[in-house]
């Protein structure tokens, strides 16, 4: 993978950051982290793969229960209770996206959709395991990672592999075979590549990836609650990925660095306006994206190893 | 924990069904007027509109408004719920002409999520307008009380839903198979780019279509309103079961749109008698059914 | 990898604009330093029709007390969070209030789910916590501890007064319709527990769970008439208690069943049911409007009127809770003498009394859970024909509350759960 120099001048911000930025700030560009992953295991679904899920906050949220639950229930150590989130989301997408994955467009937005409600009421009634509407509290990392600094660099480490990971595989045959796919599914089929499983797997490592996402913020928030399934927590890596520009593989952590911002801002003078703000932005940028979906994802966008 | 069954007593006792049949068919036909919009958009323009759930609320709250300020007669009511839809309308219009048009060669998905942006400018320019206090709307004075069927009460509003609504449906058939209009529509959901080749204006059609089904939405939430509280956030709460109908009665078709209202307005009034527990995930659950198994619901077209 | 140059742009642009926000946050120099309340609740979409006249409340409240001096010389401050309805949210609030805004303490809640994430976090951040407006006994109770304290009365003191009323009532054969979720169950076994205790004959007859936020009742409607039930209560609130009451009225359920409700008696359910009001139904409420009332607290009039003078509308539950909460605060810190946490907690811990305009409220000091007067009273119709609430009942929530050693069993209890 060829490092730019963007890239360069972004990590060597990061790292510095705690020594200029006031703890608040680190957090805030902690959770930034966290949604950039999410939103880019999201992308790679949809700005790579062409299918767009409406229920992906379902294994995140997978992913946040299984690291509360390990931690709280089972009395595992943090450290070896992230490692499992994304297995255990993995599996979730599996169960799902062979199922969602048979459909296409819109009817795969739909079932999406719906087993992502479908495990918001799940985690919301079975009160004896998740706690129901009360959620899970006390989730807190180990002392040693528990300052605002310490964990900002956890989880940056732990994203940064990730994202480190999710490039790999963006740039490898499968990632190509899975650009094939989007682009012209029939020809894709006709040179010999299994669409459907391929769909399938990017949707499992999206779903995982989404998974480790959930299970970072579990203890980045101290608890989860059912509300991380629900389906208007679906539409954020969504946003933040229009935000940000589908074309890119960065893309998506740009736009969840200036969602959080925008929202930080807007929501601390402006409570009630949020939701018009937040409405009329997803509007302008669908409107102001030049061309249309395939389009937007055309060949331009993805470089290849070797160009700068 | 007590827990005194006295359901099965009642399932032998034919008055008491029969109104609780009423009663599910009487919801079934609100929430037909509501879905058939979204349905009918969809099939001719192939946009699942999300804010419709938005429209309902914003008929139901003309609906408060209109009722206010025309004068405290009797046929103010039924002035209201006449003029309301026609204000969803002309919302729907500006929407459709301002933003829709503007994005039609795009993906469907797209248009998708722009309609989930106006979901959240809509909720709250609502707020912004009406306040966040909880309105409501009083029955008309005619049909505020109740009338006996085989002996039990039954709301006499709910007599002008289930007759108003079959009213709607038939109309709504006969336009569009005895009308030119329909049959352009009908058209338009089979084949767009053919009906634009026969020289058919269809960025008009387009507008029609969704002034139409934004006043079908209208018209249900003012005919609504005074069943229920009108209150933010009955945008959310329409849209989840208007979505769920028309997925399984099948995006575009009229009449699979009819049945399946009724059936899950049937299903919803039953459905805690029979399943208490899994009532909340049981629509979803059988939406993700159909859509596995016949994801284009009982009577909707397979997508090529 | 390459980033297309309007996203790079763009980065720069918002890297920049945080970066300036950021440095200009820095907290500002000393003067007659202010004592900083960071309050965090739902101020967008539905909650608003409850947290804005509260707001009002803590606004008339804060007003009264810098204008005479202050607290201990300083002025108090309150800063607005929206929590969105969402726990993680309002965590993140608290942690901004906290980190950044370097608040003296944090303050707030509507949903019980968002009160109870905050006041986890507090007791992390060993941040002191007063939640307001929300309801769950939880707060001070089962997951109580050292950093919260809870302003305004909690779901097992109002609800065991309509409880006591109801025991007085002939019915033994109950059923109820309550929300599914923490706070509708919260409510119903507060409830049902205490009038079995006293009504030892009591039976439950039928249990109905809607979903919160459903729209469509009939069903519940039907199987409330079949159900055998003399009496039932009724814990859904809101737009969805309207929707019930709408529903349910014209099915003659009211007349066959007698109707104890939560939260039917506030006006915000009470003043958009106008004519499909349930009258006869038994309910708890503010009925600050009611004679008896005035006459049994002289100063409550005097306060409804500077209350509408600044809003233009009238005061609700909620801006009464508002009000007493600021002060309730307030007089923590004063008896502290000073803004410090330990020293503030330690006065909650003693615990205090103070006079409203609507009677005493206590600040009982072995859990910090504050226990105003109760009042119940029945649904009428006024002489201009508007629902309102009479036939007062006022009963205070130190005789109905759970004791100490009760509340000691149920730290206790919650404790070896989480073990």
């Amino acid at each position: 993978m060829v490092f730019s120099r963007a890239l360069a001048v972004l990590l060597v911000a990061a790292a510095v950051a705690p020594l200029v930025l006031p703890p608040f700030f680190l957090q805030l560009l902690t959770e930034i982290a966290i949604i950039g992953l999410f939103a880019t295991a999201f992308n790679l679904l949809m700005g790579f793969g062409g299918m767009v899920s409406f229920g992906h906050a379902a294994y995140f949220a997978l992913g946040a229960y299984t690291a509360a639950l390990l931690v709280k229930k089972a009395g595992w150590p943090v450290l070896l209770a992230l490692p499992v989130t994304p297995v255990v989301a993995a599996a979730g997408a599996l169960l799902f996206g062979f199922f969602i994955v048979r459909l296409s467009h819109t009817y795969f937005a739909m079932l999406s959709l719906a087993f992502g409600q479908i495990v918001y009421t799940v985690i919301f009634k079975w009160k004896g395991l998740t706690g129901g509407d009360d959620g899970l509290l006390d989730v807190w990392p180990p002392a040693a990672l528990k300052s605002p600094a310490a964990y900002y660099y956890f989880a940056l480490g732990v994203v940064g592999l990730a994202m480190w990971a999710l490039a790999a595989i963006v740039d490898s045959p499968f990632g190509y075979a899975l650009k094939a796919v989007r682009e012209n599914p029939r020809r894709a089929r006709f040179i010999g590549i299994n669409v459907r499983r391929h769909q399938l797997v990017a949707f499992v490592i999206s779903g995982a990836f989404s998974g480790l996402a959930g299970g970072l913020f579990a203890f980045y928030n101290g608890s989860v609650f059912p509300d991380f399934a629900y389906f208007t927590k679906s539409f954020e890596p969504l946003v933040v990925a229009l935000l940000g520009g589908v074309q890119s593989f960065g893309g998506p952590l740009a736009g969840a660095f200036a969602f959080k911002v925008l929202e930080w801002l807007i929501s601390r003078q402006w409570p009630v306006y949020w939701p018009l703000f937040l409405g009329s932005v997803v509007i302008v940028v669908i409107v102001v994206l030049p061309q249309g979906f395939v389009g937007l994802l055309g060949r331009r966008g993805w470089a290849r190893p070797g160009q700068s | 924990m007590d827990f005194v069954t006295g359901l099965f007593p009642w399932i032998t006792n034919g008055p008491l069904i029969t109104v609780q049949v009423m009663s599910g068919l009487s919801v079934g036909m609100l929430l037909f007027l509501v879905s058939v919009g979204m349905s009918l958009i969809f099939g001719v323009t192939r946009i699942v509109n999300l804010a419709h759930g938005s429209f309902y609320m914003v008929g139901a709250y003309l609906m408060v408004t209109l009722v206010e300020v025309l004068p405290a007669q009797e046929w103010a009511f039924w002035a209201a719920l006449l003029l309301a839809p026609f204000g969803v309308a002309a919302l729907g219009g500006i929407i459709e002409i301002g933003l829709l048009r503007l994005i039609y060669r795009r993906d469907p998905l797209m248009q998708l999520i722009l309609t989930f942006g106006l979901i959240l400018v809509i909720g709250t320019l609502v707020l912004l307008a009406w306040g966040p206090d909880n309105k409501s709307v009083s029955r008309p004075d005619a049909l505020a009380g109740s009338v006996r069927i085989l002996g039990q009460p039954f709301p006499s509003y709910y007599l002008l839903v289930l007759g108003l609504a079959p009213v709607v449906a038939v109309t709504l058939w006969l336009i569009f198979y005895r009308t030119r209009w329909g049959m352009l529509i009908r058209a338009a959901t089979v084949d767009r780019e053919m009906l634009g080749a026969l020289g058919v204006n269809v960025a008009r059609l387009y507008t029609q279509v969704f002034m139409f089904g934004s006043w079908l939405a209208g018209l249900g939430g003012a005919l609504a309103a005074p069943t229920v509280a009108v209150a933010l956030g009955m945008d959310g709460d329409v849209l989840t079961t208007a979505f769920v109908v028309v997925v399984i009665g099948g995006l575009g078709s009229f009449a699979g749109t009819f049945i399946s209202a009724l059936l899950v307005g049937l299903l919803q009034s039953f459905g805690i008698l029979i399943f208490p527990a899994v009532s909340i995930v049981l629509l979803f659950a059988i939406m993700a059914v159909v859509l596995i198994v016949r994801p284009w619901g009982l009577l909707g077209r397979p997508e090529e | 990898m390459r980033m297309r140059s309007r996203t790079t742009v763009s980065w720069v642009a918002v890297l920049s604009a945080f970066l300036a926000v950021a440095a200009s946050a820095a907290p500002a120099g000393a003067q007659a330093k202010p004592i900083r309340i960071g309050e965090i609740n739902s101020y967008s979409g539905l909650a608003t029709v409850y947290t804005f006249p509260y707001r009002e409340g803590i606004a008339m409240a804060t007003k009264e007390i810098n204008d005479a001096g202050g607290v201990l010389g300083r002025p108090l401050e309150f800063i607005f969070r929206d929590d969105k309805l969402k726990p993680d949210e309002a965590v993140k609030a608290a942690r901004e209030l906290v980190g950044q805004e370097k608040v003296d303490f944090l303050a707030g809640c509507i949903s019980s789910g968002v009160g109870l994430a905050i006041s986890a976090y507090a007791k992390e951040a060993k941040t002191l916590y007063f939640a307001t407006h929300c309801q769950t006994s939880r707060l001070t109770w089962d997951d109580g501890h050292r950093y919260v304290a809870h302003t305004t009365n909690n779901v097992n003191q109002y609800i065991r007064a309509l409880a006591k009323k109801a025991a007085a009532t002939p019915y033994k054969k109950w059923a109820h319709i309550s929300p599914d979720y923490e706070y509708g169950h919260n409510v119903w076994e507060e409830f049902i527990a205490y009038l079995k205790q006293l009504k030892p004959d009591v039976q439950v007859v039928q249990q109905n769970w809607p979903k919160l936020g459903e729209t469509d009742h009939s069903s519940y409607v039907t199987a409330l008439l079949q159900s055998g039930a003399e009496a039932m209560l009724s814990v859904v609130w809101g737009a969805q208690e309207i929707a019930f009451i709408k529903q349910a009225r014209p099915f003659g359920l009211f007349d066959k069943v007698k109707l104890f409700s939560a939260s039917v008696g506030n006006p915000d359910e009470l003043d958009p049911l106008g004519k499909e009001a349930p009258l006869g139904a038994v309910t708890p409420g503010f009925a600050w409007y009611d004679d008896g009332m005035q006459k049994r607290h002289p100063k409550l009039a005097e306060w409804v009127k500077k209350y509408e003078a600044r809003v233009k509308k009238e005061p609700t539950l909620g801006a009464s809770w508002g009000y007493a909460s600021t002060y309730i605060i307030a007089e923590a810190i004063k008896r502290a003498k000073s803004s410090d946490t330990d020293k503030v907690i330690a006065v909650l811990g003693e615990g205090y009394e103070m006079e409203f305009p609507w009677g005493k409220v206590i600040m009982r000091g072995c859990d910090m859970q504050a226990i105003p007067p109760q009042w119940t009273g029945v649904l009428k119709t006024n002489a201009q024909g508007k629902p309102v609430l009479g036939d007062i009942e006022e009963s205070h929530g130190k005789d109905l509350i759970k004791s100490c050693d009760e509340v000691a069993k149920l730290r206790a209890a919650a404790g070896e759960k989480k073990k």
